[in-house]
C-alpha cells in the first residue's frame, strides 16, 4: 500500500496525518517511512514523536477505550509505534529533548498473569513513556532494585487474583519504608482491583484498562511536574 | 424483605454481610468488590408500622466511587450495591429477582458405562465356635482366627466402634457375623448373622455445585443422585474469592469447610432416604474436586493454592476416616479422595481421566472442563498433558451485562435470523422457543442470559454478520435492523425487548460482553492449542465437553466462536458430570484408585502462562473462530469475509490521494 502514495508529494501536516492512520492499522513500514520523511523535512525528533506517533496513538486509545479496537489491533498499532520510535530514541537522545517519563511495571508476587500488564506497558510506550517491564512475579525486591535504577516517574502493578491484590499493599509500604513512596506515583490494575482498593492500599489510582492507565499516567505526570520543586 | 429476614447488625456492617448473615442469598460473583453488579438492592422508603421501623436511603452510606462508576456505566435505577453499601441505620431492603441467589439446575443423570465391581469394602460371613471354659481367648482373637481360615484373610485389625459392638453382635448372631472387611486390612463393622447390604457414596466438590451418587457396592447400581449448590458461593463465586475470603476472616476456612462438609451430610441424608436407607449405611466414600475444594474439604488452609507457585499441601490420594472430617456416615466409613495433578488441575480431572479413558485410546482426545479455571487435557495411549487456563467467570454470566447463572429465566438458547436478524430465544423454565411479539406467561420472561446462552448468542451475531471476525459490531447491520443499535460510538444487540423480560429492561449484548467472551474462550483455545503444540498433534480426533456447563453448551457454536479447536462436529460430545462418574467407579472398584494414582504421576502438568507463545497463541484466538487456525468443518456455514478485506479501517490520506 504504501507504494500507492508518493509521501514526498504531501504535505507536512497530511503526513502527521497518515501517520496516525497508518498506527490505527498497524503498518509498521509505512510509520517508518513518514518518520523519516518528517525527518527530512528538518522536523525536530521530539515533534515527530508528540505531533506524530503519540497524537496517533492517542485515537487508539480512545477507540480501545471505547471497544471499538480490541486487543490484537492494539498490540499491532503499538508494534508499529515501536518501530517509529527506534528511529527516534537515539535521535531524541542526542537532542536532549523533554523526556514524557518513565515507567517501572510489573506483575505481583504469585500472580503469573501477563498480557493485561504488557498491553499497559505497550500503551505506555504508545504515548512516549519509556517502559522497564520485570515481567510476572515480581517481588518487592525487585521492584526497589528496578527504582533505584532506573528512577521512573511512575511505578505499576498488576494483579489477576483476588489472592494476589494484596501484595500490592505489600510493595507499598515497602517503598514508604525505604522512603521512596512520596517520589512516585503508583499505578494499579487488574480485573479484581477497584478505586476502594487501590485507595486502601495507598496507590494513587487505579486503571480500569490500558487507555486509562495511558490517560491516568499523563495527568499525574503533569501535575507532579507542575509542583514546585522542593 | 421479600424474604421476611429481620434482624440487628452493628452500624457500619456491610449490607452484604448483613444480609448473608440474615440468610438471605444474594447473588455476588465477585465476593463484595462493586464489579459484577449482582447484588443490586432496593431501599424501600418510608416508615413501615409492620416492622415498626423508618426505612430511608441515607440510612446506607452514600455510594462509593466505584459504586457510581459502576452506575454511570451500567443502569442501576436507583438500586444500591449491596457489597458498596453500609448499613447506617433502620432500613428495609427488597431483593429484585435477578440478584436472589436461586438453586441451580444441575446436569445430574448418572451415566451407565460398564464397570468391574470390586469395591474397597466387601462384605464376609464367619462362623465361629460359641466360647468355652477351655479357651481364655478373646472374642475378636477368636474372630481373628476364623477370618484367616474361613476367609484367608490375616493379620485385620477392628475399628473401634465395631469393637464396641463385638461381643453383643457375635451373641445376637449366635457366632455367626456378616463383617465389612476394608482393603483386607480393616474390620469396619461386624453385623450379627447373614447380611446383604453395602452401600457407599461417591461425591464431586464443583465449586458451584457438589453431586453426589449413592451406590450399591455389591451391584455397581446408582441408587439415588443428589445435587446441591455449593453454600460456599455466598463467600465469593470463583475459587481464588473464596481462598481470599480463608485468607482474610479469622474464620474463613472453617466456615467454608463446615458449610461443605454440612452439604456432604445433607446430601448423605436425601440420597439414602431416597433409598430407604439411613446415611449410617454409608461404609465408603470418594470425593474428588479441584484443589482449592479438595484442600477446604480437607480442612486444609488452600492459601498456597492462591498464587504462584500454587502448590498444595498434599497431592497423593488420601485414605481417611470419614467421621474425622465430620461426616455423619457409618462411624467406621472410610473415605478416599483421588491424587491432584497439580495445583491447578485437581482430584475432579483425575476423575475424569478414570471416566473417559483418554489413556486407552489410539485417538488424539481433547478433553475440555469448562468453568471459571478451564481444565484441559489432551493426548492418548502415549502421552497425556493437562493445563488449566484462566478462563475468568465470563461462561457462568459474570462481566457480561445482563449475565447471570443458569436458573430459571435465563436465556440458555439463541437463534438468530441472518436475514431479518430476528431472535429466537429458549429461556430455561419453559420448553417453547420464544419469538419477539409473543404474549408470555410469567415463568417464560426472561431475567438475563446464561453462560450457554450467551456462547451461542455470540456465535450467531457472528454468523448473522451483525459482529465481524474481529468482533466488533457492523455498523451496516445497525441500518438493516433497529435491533442493532448504538450507543455513542459503540453497537449492541437488543436480544430480548422489555416484552420479553420479567426486568422490565431489554436484555441487550453489548461490545463490551462480547469483547469479554473473546478473552475468555481466546484463554482456552490458547491453552488447547498450546498443549497440542506439546503433544506435536495438528487436530484432535475427539473433543470432549465435560463439566455441567459443557452438557448445555452446542458443539456447534462453541465451534463457531472457536472455543475448541477445529473436529469433526460428530466428534464433539457432551459427557456431564464425569468427573462424579470418575468418583463413582474409584468407589466401585478399588484397582481404579491405583490407576489413578498412576495417572496422577504419568500425565504431564503444562503450566500454560509461563509458555512464551501463551501470549501469541491468546491474541491469535481473539478472533471468531480464530485469527490464524482453519477451520475447514465450519467453512460451509461461515459468513464470507467482506470483499474489501477489511485492510486498514483508516485510509482517509490515502482515500484522499488516490481519488485525485
Amino acid at each position: 500500500m504504501s507504494e500507492e502514495i508518493d509521501i514526498t508529494q504531501l504535505e507536512t501536516a497530511e503526513i502527521l496525518e497518515l501517520i496516525a492512520d497508518d498506527l490505527y492499522d498497524g503498518l509498521a513500514p509505512e510509520v517508518v517511512n513518514s518518520v523519516k520523511e518528517l525527518l527530512k523535512r528538518n522536523m525536530t525528533p521530539y515533534d515527530v514523536l508528540t505531533k506524530g506517533l503519540v497524537a496517533g496513538m492517542d485515537i487508539v486509545g480512545v477507540d480501545f477505550r471505547d471497544g471499538i479496537l480490541f486487543v490484537p489491533e492494539v498490540l499491532m498499532a503499538a508494534k508499529a509505534m515501536k518501530a517509529g520510535m527506534e528511529i527516534l530514541r537515539p535521535l531524541l537522545v542526542e537532542t536532549g529533548a523533554p523526556q514524557v517519563g518513565t515507567l517501572v511495571i510489573g506483575t505481583v508476587k504469585g500472580d503469573i498473569h501477563d498480557i493485561g500488564k504488557n498491553l499497559v506497558g505497550m500503551m505506555m510506550e504508545g504515548a512516549g513513556f519509556t517502559v522497564v517491564n520485570l515481567g510476572i512475579n515480581v517481588d518487592a525486591d525487585t521492584f526497589i532494585k528496578a527504582i533505584h535504577e532506573h528512577k521512573p516517574d511512575i511505578l505499576g502493578m498488576s494483579a489477576l487474583l483476588t489472592t494476589t491484590m494484596p501484595y500490592m499493599g505489600v510493595v507499598i509500604n515497602t517503598l514508604k519504608e525505604q522512603g521512596l513512596r512520596d517520589q512516585l506515583i503508583v499505578l494499579v490494575g487488574g480485573a479484581p482491583l477497584n478505586d476502594a482498593f487501590a485507595e486502601e492500599i495507598g496507590a494513587d489510582a487505579y486503571c480500569r484498562d490500558a487507555a486509562i492507565a495511558v490517560e491516568t499516567a499523563k495527568k499525574l505526570v503533569a501535575i507532579k511536574r507542575s509542583e514546585p520543586i522542593g | 424483605m421479600p424474604s421476611g429476614r429481620k434482624g440487628s447488625v452493628p452500624r457500619g456492617a456491610n449490607l452484604l454481610k448483613a444480609a448473608q448473615e440474615l440468610g438471605v442469598e444474594l447473588e455476588s460473583i465477585c465476593g463484595g468488590r462493586q464489579t459484577c453488579g449482582k447484588c443490586q438492592v432496593i431501599v424501600e422508603e418510608g416508615h413501615f408500622p409492620k416492622h415498626g421501623l423508618t426505612s430511608r436511603p441515607d440510612h446506607l452510606s452514600a455510594p462509593t466511587a466505584r459504586e457510581i462508576e459502576y452506575s454511570q456505566e451500567n443502569r442501576l435505577q436507583g438500586r444500591r450495591l449491596a457489597c458498596a453499601a453500609e448499613v447506617l441505620g433502620d432500613v428495609l431492603i427488597s431483593v429484585p429477582e435477578e440478584s436472589q441467589a436461586r438453586k441451580q439446575v444441575i446436569a445430574k443423570a448418572a451415566s451407565e458405562r460398564t464397570i468391574e465391581i470390586e469395591p474397597a469394602v466387601r462384605l464376609v460371613y464367619v462362623e465361629m465356635q460359641p466360647p468355652d471354659m477351655s479357651d481364655a481367648r478373646g472374642d475378636w482373637e477368636r474372630l481373628q482366627v476364623a477370618l484367616e481360615e474361613q476367609w484367608d484373610l490375616k493379620g485385620l485389625s477392628l475399628d473401634s466402634s465395631a469393637l464396641t459392638a463385638l461381643q453383643s453382635n457375635l451373641r445376637q448372631g449366635n457366632f455367626a457375623v456378616t463383617a465389612a472387611v476394608w482393603q483386607n486390612r480393616e474390620v469396619l463393622r461386624l453385623q450379627p448373622g447373614y447380611r446383604e447390604g453395602l452401600y457407599g457414596l461417591a461425591v464431586d466438590i464443583g465449586s458451584t455445585t457438589v453431586v453426589a451418587h449413592l451406590c450399591d457396592l455389591r451391584t455397581g447400581a446408582v441408587l439415588a443422585t443428589e445435587a446441591a449448590m455449593n453454600p460456599q458461593v455466598r463467600y465469593g463465586e470463583d475459587l481464588m474469592s473464596r481462598v481470599s475470603y480463608a485468607n482474610s476472616e479469622p474464620q474463613g476456612l472453617s466456615r467454608l469447610n463446615r458449610g461443605v462438609i454440612r452439604t456432604l451430610n445433607e446430601l448423605a441424608e436425601k440420597a439414602t432416604a431416597a433409598a430407604g436407607l439411613l446415611p449410617t449405611d454409608i461404609l465408603d466414600a470418594v470425593v474428588v474436586g479441584n484443589p482449592v475444594m479438595h484442600h477446604i474439604f480437607l480442612g486444609l488452609h488452600p492459601r498456597e493454592l492462591g498464587g504462584a507457585p500454587f502448590t498444595p499441601a498434599v497431592s497423593s490420594a488420601l485414605d481417611l476416616k470419614a467421621s474425622d472430617l465430620g461426616l455423619s456416615f457409618h462411624p467406621a466409613a472410610r473415605l478416599h479422595t483421588l491424587p491432584l495433578i497439580a495445583g491447578h488441575v485437581g482430584a475432579d480431572n483425575v476423575a475424569v481421566l478414570l471416566a473417559e479413558a483418554p489413556d486407552e485410546q489410539d485417538e488424539v482426545m481433547l478433553i475440555v472442563d469448562v468453568g471459571t479455571n478451564a481444565e484441559i487435557v489432551l493426548g492418548n495411549r502415549q502421552r497425556l498433558l493437562a493445563a488449566s487456563s484462566p478462563t475468568g467467570p465470563a461462561f457462568e454470566g459474570a462481566q457480561i451485562t445482563h449475565g447471570q447463572r443458569a436458573a430459571p429465566g435465563a436465556i440458555e438458547r439463541v437463534r438468530i435470523d441472518p436475514l431479518s436478524l430476528e431472535p429466537r430465544l429458549k429461556v430455561i423454565g419453559y420448553d417453547e422457543w420464544i419469538r419477539p411479539g409473543a404474549s408470555l406467561p410469567h415463568e417464560a420472561r426472561a431475567t438475563g442470559i446464561c453462560g450457554s446462552g450467551i456462547i451461542e448468542a455470540v456465535a450467531e451475531l457472528f454468523l448473522a454478520g451483525i459482529i465481524l471476525p474481529d468482533g466488533l459490531f457492523n455498523p451496516a447491520a445497525a441500518e438493516r435492523s433497529p435491533r442493532v443499535r448504538y450507543q455513542g460510538r459503540t453497537g449492541e444487540y437488543v436480544l430480548a425487548d422489555e416484552s420479553l423480560t420479567a426486568t422490565g429492561l431489554p436484555v441487550v449484548i453489548t461490545q463490551n460482553d462480547i469483547r469479554a467472551i473473546q478473552l475468555a474462550k481466546a484463554a482456552l483455545y490458547a491453552g488447547s492449542k498450546l498443549l497440542m503444540n506439546h503433544w506435536g498433534a495438528q487436530q484432535v480426533d475427539r473433543v470432549i465437553l465435560a463439566g455441567a456447563f459443557g452438557s448445555f453448551i452446542s458443539p456447534y457454536h462453541a465451534m463457531v466462536l472457536g472455543l475448541i479447536p477445529d473436529c469433526d462436529l460428530n466428534k464433539v460430545v457432551a459427557v456431564g458430570n464425569a468427573a462424579g462418574d470418575g468418583a463413582r467407579f474409584a468407589l466401585l472398584n478399588r484397582n481404579l484408585r491405583q490407576k489413578a494414582a498412576r495417572l496422577a504421576r504419568w500425565v504431564e502438568h503444562v503450566s500454560t502462562p509461563l509458555e512464551s507463545s501463551f501470549q501469541d497463541e491468546f491474541v491469535a484466538a481473539l478472533g471468531l473462530p480464530h485469527s490464524r487456525d482453519p477451520y475447514p468443518t465450519l467453512a460451509p456455514f461461515l459468513p464470507q469475509p467482506s470483499a474489501d478485506g477489511r485492510t486498514g479501517r483508516r485510509n482517509r490520506i490515502r482515500e484522499k490521494h488516490q481519488l485525485v
